[in-house]
């Protein structure tokens, strides 16, 4: 015959399960994060918006901002245009939602950007770029395709 | 007040206690979700909805979850939903509002076994991982049918993205699942202590 637990054994039963539930399903998922791009100096970048009615060129350069984020930001910077993101810590990155005034959503078209012609599974601030990179921002309605 | 409203209200509502454990639901459910809003599938409102149907009942099955989101959606819309046109939010809020009633639907069938044990709280939480799962999948066909259906994804290429973001989700329902269980369950077993407090004189009365 098994013996009932008492409430105090069944809570702690309880606590022990649920905190090994949560610290493993944590772990996963703080290891399947997106690992963070150092700084480093890059040369020949080069930037192209396609904003299907306007297009947008910048470089090549030689600069620090290594991510296709941040090198979206310099150009924005330089050539005065502005950029809207939305930011996510968990999945930790950037969601760029508008481009000189062109937002997701207008006639169900979204930014996405190819590095290289590659599209990225993370966010554009977790990509990074190497020398003599073309980073493509396209507003577009499908999706994954060559750049 | 018409009396016949009056008894039907007192009958939606409950008494005082259940009313203010109500309140407080929906105003955790609120400003969890909202503290959140950064964190994707981070919330408040699943939780709320499940204990507000298997501790509360009543009309509070109902209420909770619909006027937290009321109090949440606008907020978001002007966050994170700001890329989307105003038919793609509303499709997706239709989906987002069935699916947490469907939550307090479920835990309003738990009620008559929901009381102040662990057994209550581990069941609780145990039902809330396929409900968190289902509410996902159930979101996923609104998403599909007002974002990716539209960019040419296919449903399959909907879930493959999905499974992050339910396994963030499943890791909020197993975090605040037990926390607000368990405290609402104490707060509706044993009521407020200050209330309690307020109710019993300091010492006897000698007049009637």
């Amino acid at each position: 015959m098994v013996a009932r637990m008492s409430e105090r054994l069944q809570a702690v039963v309880f606590v022990v399960v649920l905190g090994l539930a949560i610290a493993g399903l944590y772990a996963y998922i703080q290891v399947s994060q997106p690992p963070p791009v150092t700084a480093s100096g890059v040369v020949r970048v080069s930037l192209l918006i396609d904003g299907a009615a306007w297009t947008i060129s910048y470089g090549p350069v030689e600069t620090w901002n290594n991510t296709a984020y941040s090198l979206l930001l310099e150009a924005s910077t330089t050539l005065g245009f502005p950029v809207q993101a939305v930011h996510y810590s968990i999945p930790n990155g950037v969601f760029v939602t508008s481009i000189n005034g062109t937002t997701n959503g207008q006639d169900g078209r979204y930014w996405q950007f190819w590095v290289d012609g590659a599209y990225p599974q993370v966010g554009a601030d977790h990509v990074a770029l190497a020398d003599g990179d073309t980073v493509t921002w396209r507003f577009i309605t499908n999706q994954g395709g060559n750049a | 007040m018409n009396v016949r409203w009056r008894a039907a209200l007192e009958r939606g509502l409950g008494d005082r206690k259940t009313r203010m454990l109500g309140l407080l639901l929906i105003g955790l459910g609120a400003l969890g979700t909202i503290v959140m809003r950064s964190d994707a599938n981070f919330e408040t409102v699943f939780v709320a909805s499940l204990v507000a149907g298997s501790v509360l009942g009543r009309w509070w099955t109902v209420i909770v979850p619909m006027a937290i989101l009321a109090i949440v959606e606008p907020v978001l819309w002007g966050g994170p939903y700001a890329i989307y046109s105003s038919h793609v939010i509303l499709g997706l809020t239709f989906f987002i509002v069935t699916g947490f009633l469907f939550v307090g639907i479920v835990g309003r069938r738990l009620k008559p076994r929901v009381v102040f044990r662990v057994k209550s709280i581990a069941l609780l939480t145990t039902v809330s991982i396929p409900m968190t799962i289902a509410y996902d999948l159930w979101t996923d066909v609104g998403e599909y049918a007002f974002i990716a259906r539209p960019m040419g994804l296919t449903f399959w290429n909907v879930l493959e993205a999905q499974v992050p973001f339910t396994l963030y989700h499943l890791l909020s329902s197993l975090i605040f699942v037990p926390l607000f269980g368990s405290g609402i369950l104490m707060l509706h077993a044993l009521g407020w202590p200050h209330a309690e407090e307020a109710t019993v004189p300091a010492e006897p009365a000698d007049e009637p």
